[in-house]
């Protein structure tokens, strides 16, 4: 006769082999999904030729939002960089979000800014804004500045959204670097189908890349840890999650480092909510909600080869919140837009999207958690069956080894911006390690994001100090 | 073996296999996509030394009385050593070398002209090249489609108009772009007649590509654009009235003016609208004044725009009333348009500014700054 411990052990030990084999399977979908988008990518891009969207008189416009908030270190050269952008009509305009250090004074100095007269129509509610600027320099005329009281990204990204004065507003982080034809391919999409009402980039990580004039010049890895295993992470998170969700209109998260909207749309769904830390997956999982209630046909989509370069976390610290903001964010939104789960008058979201990042992104933790804490406690009873355990450790390291490759395996058939073999080596080596301390690391912090939101119901950002793109000799 | 382990086995023999499937995938690709590439360079380099060679080679001047075939003659006989090295080849070896030979001649064809691309094209006929490429517009994958679509019009092959003006209906856009290009490439501006009428439903991104095509004629595109209004297809109507204004042709200003009075479509009538301020023909400005009291608020808009661009004095009380009674978007539209109309203008946007409504006063105040008249010393 079994025990009742021995029942309860076997019907755990089957909930976590489901688990597994679900998990598992999404992910085997997503890259398999992934695949097929990127070839059609892949062939459908060789046949467009973007330089004329700058020739074109019939390109839309494009208003460029910046918040920024204490970033003196690199206001100055990000601006820079975003007013030589290759694309036909464009604005930029940067929200200072009351910054506390000399970010509102370098770019008053650094571009001859002069308060302007402007009517501001606050379609969506922000804090109090202070002043407008503009630049009396011709070269800046497509520059605006806005200063407003601190309320937080989403109240600056509000903020820029009530200024802009064209009809497509790309929300980007002000620290972050676009390429030069990054515009034209993230409008494309636009163009391309009007039912598009918000597109995303990818993001990569710049941490190890030559930066010259606010470009990326020459992409190499970085020669510390952490960056790579973000690369890897990057990978897996855009190539191969969101270019799956996108192909059947389920992308939930469009980074807020880089994404293109219909202002319009982005209004008529509340803007961005200043009450959550995830205010770019929260904005868009609202307009699918706004668009599917509305019974509006309409599509959200990723595309593979815009890219915004950033700069990753290279301390365990910062590293450490910015995971614990992203799983809040995650939470937040999730929480919010509960009443979409299982629902199936959201379609695709409701019945797939949403019971995704719910159970594998924002659950997986958790069960992992509970999964290394059981194996602990059963050691310590003496029940565990040991050869058993590492045997399934085995087959989740393969697992995880598995995706990491695909995702590796993505970025190799498609856009190959690592041009060595030594950096593709670094990175499937990478795939592996990840596995043994930084994915587990990464889990606690995941862990202490629900304990945050819960328990000391912390609900900002955090700080994240840039040291500035690495520039070259 | 109990059940559990099975599992787990049958778990970790899945996993191994997708994990060596992938690495060895990647490893495979890797290496043949390199040598791939590495063949594919070796044979058209060596295709493209012998294609200079012929095509760059002298021939005799023929004989006053020889027919028009002499030449062709000619051409078959420096082709013949190459034609003789294809049809020794095994099929699969043959396929890969007319590929390369194919690269080579598109390459070529990019950059001669006269007797040389003549040459050239008679080349691709004899090989059977352009009918190569004509089946492959029937393909099923629609990139192989595009990229015949885009071959043949870079290898002037006149015998495609006719498959390439049926591709224009293709249920995908880059093939039906690509077939518009090469179309106009083979018959210049009066291909625009056909694209015009075969497209339906051109996405905006079509219409910038197409545009750029439009603008490479200017004004001998003109009497296809007027065509293009007729158009029961309401994208292609928009385009039409669109590179018409762009073009900034006059003659097309009757057409315009009647589609802004009296066409069916609101988005169309707005649309004529703005091209008439575009063009700033003094004939439809009766028509603008009496639209900048129209209800559809569009229409309206593009009417305030249009006087605005031509600077009418005329218009400056119907302006008036909207920057008092429209919204604020209106209201600096119309005031944009205020000022352009001169110094009557200004000096009634400096009355305005110091109006009790905060609104109109901000209003005001943005304009002049605008149009770099200090506010204070107006």
């Amino acid at each position: 006769m079994m025990t009742i411990i021995e029942i309860l052990l076997q019907a755990f030990f089957y909930g976590v082999i489901a688990y597994f084999i679900i998990v598992n399977l999404s992910y085997t979908i997503l890259l398999m999904l992934s695949y097929r988008e990127i070839l059609y990518y892949m062939r459908h891009n060789s046949f467009s030729d973007y330089r004329i969207t700058v020739q074109s008189e019939l390109t839309p416009p494009i208003s460029i939002l910046a918040p920024a908030y204490n970033e003196e270190a690199t206001v100055v050269e990000s601006v820079r960089s975003l007013l030589k952008l290759n694309y036909g009509k464009y604005e930029v305009i940067v929200v200072n979000d009351g910054s506390k250090d000399a970010t509102l004074d370098r770019l008053l100095q650094e571009y001859s800014l002069l308060p302007s007269n402007q009517v501001y129509e606050p379609a969506l509610t922000t804090k109090h804004v202070r002043d407008i600027y503009k630049s009396n320099k011709p070269a800046y005329r497509n520059l605006v500045v806005v200063d407003k009281e601190n309320g937080g990204k989403a109240d600056a990204l509000n903020a820029g959204i009530n200024v802009a004065q064209y009809a497509n507003v790309c929300a980007i982080d002000a620290d972050s670097l676009l390429e030069d034809d990054a515009l034209q391919k993230v409008m494309k999409p636009f163009l391309e189908d009007e039912r598009v009402v918000a597109s995303g980039g990818i993001v990569r990580i710049a941490n190890g890349c030559e930066v010259v004039n606010g470009r990326v010049t020459k992409v190499a890895l970085s020669n510390k840890f952490l960056p790579i295993f973000q690369v890897v992470e990057y990978f897996r998170a855009f190539l191969s999650g969101r270019m799956a969700w996108q192909g059947v209109n389920g992308l939930l998260i469009i980074s807020g480092a880089f994404g293109m909207f219909k202002r319009d749309v982005v209004i008529e769904a509340g803007g961005y909510n200043h009450e959550t830390v995830g205010e770019d997956m929260e904005l868009v999982a609202r307009i699918h909600r706004t668009k599917l209630e509305k019974k509006e046909p309409y599509r959200v989509v990723f595309v593979p080869d815009p890219v915004c370069w950033t700069e990753a976390p290279e301390s365990v610290r910062i590293l450490s919140r910015q995971r614990n903001r992203w799983h809040r964010g995650l939470l937040d939104t999730l929480l919010i837009h509960r009443k979409m789960l299982f629902n199936k008058n959201y379609g695709v979201i409701g019945l797939a999207a949403v019971p995704y990042f719910l159970f594998i992104e924002l659950l997986g933790p958790v069960f992992e958690f509970v999964g290394y804490f059981s194996t602990i406690a059963m050691l310590a009873l003496g029940i565990l069956n040991i050869n058993m355990t590492i045997l399934f450790f085995i087959v989740a390291l393969f697992y995880g080894v598995m995706f990491s490759v695909g995702a590796v395996l993505l970025e190799e058939i498609s856009f190959q911006r690592y041009p060595k073999a030594r950096d593709l080596a670094m990175l499937l080596s990478f795939g592996v390690l990840e596995n043994f301390g930084y994915r587990q690391i990464t889990l606690w912090w995941r862990m202490m994001a629900f304990y945050d939101y819960f328990v000391k119901g912390v609900r900002t950002w955090g700080t994240m100090q840039r040291k500035g793109f690495s520039r070259a000799a | 073996m109990s059940f559990q382990i099975f599992l787990i086995l049958a778990l970790a023999a899945t996993a191994t296999f997708f994990v060596i499937v992938i690495s060895i995938g990647l490893v495979v690709h890797k290496a043949l996509h390199s040598k791939k590439t590495q063949r594919q360079q070796n044979l058209y380099t060596e295709y493209s030394q012998q294609v200079a060679e012929v095509i760059l080679q002298d021939l005799p001047v023929l004989p006053e009385d020889s027919t028009a075939s002499g030449v062709f003659d000619q051409y078959e006989i420096l082709l013949a050593p190459l034609k003789d090295k294809l049809e020794k080849m095994s099929k699969g070896k043959r396929s890969l070398n007319r590929k390369a030979v194919k690269l080579a001649l598109i390459d070529f064809a990019k950059d001669v002209a006269g007797e040389t691309s003549d040459r050239l094209v008679y080349f691709c006929y004899s090989l059977g090249l352009v009918d190569d490429e004509i089946k492959l517009l029937e393909s099923k994958n629609w990139w192989d489609r595009a990229q015949a679509a885009h071959d043949l019009g870079v290898l002037k092959a006149r015998r495609a108009v006719t498959p390439l003006a049926k591709t224009l209906e293709d249920e995908n856009p880059d093939v039906r772009i690509q077939a518009m290009q090469s179309l106009v490439i083979l018959g210049g501006v009066h291909s625009l007649q056909t694209i015009l009428v075969k497209s339906r439903n051109i996405s905006q991104w079509t219409a910038i590509e197409l545009s750029i095509i439009v603008m490479r004629f200017k004004e001998e595109a003109v009497p296809f654009l007027i065509d293009g209004l007729k158009s029961s297809d309401q994208s292609i109507v928009l385009f039409c009235i669109e590179m018409l204004a762009e073009i900034g042709f006059v003659s097309a200003v009757e057409s315009l003016r009647t589609m802004a009075r009296d066409y069916p479509n609101v988005v169309i009538r707005a649309k004529a609208v703005e091209a008439l301020g575009r063009l700033g023909d003094q004939r439809a400005e009766g028509l603008l004044v009496e639209l900048l009291a129209n209800p559809f608020p569009n229409l309206r808009y593009k009417a305030i725009e249009a006087v605005g661009r031509i600077g009418l004095r005329s218009a400056l009380s119907p302006l008036e009333e909207r920057l008092r009674a429209g919204p604020l978007h209106e209201k600096i539209l119309a005031a944009r348009s205020i000022a352009a109309a001169g110094p009557e203008g200004i000096s009634l946007l400096t009355s305005i500014k110091n109006a009790e409504n905060d609104v109109l006063r901000g209003v005001a105040h943005q304009v002049l700054e605008e149009f770099h008249i200090d506010p204070s010393l107006a």
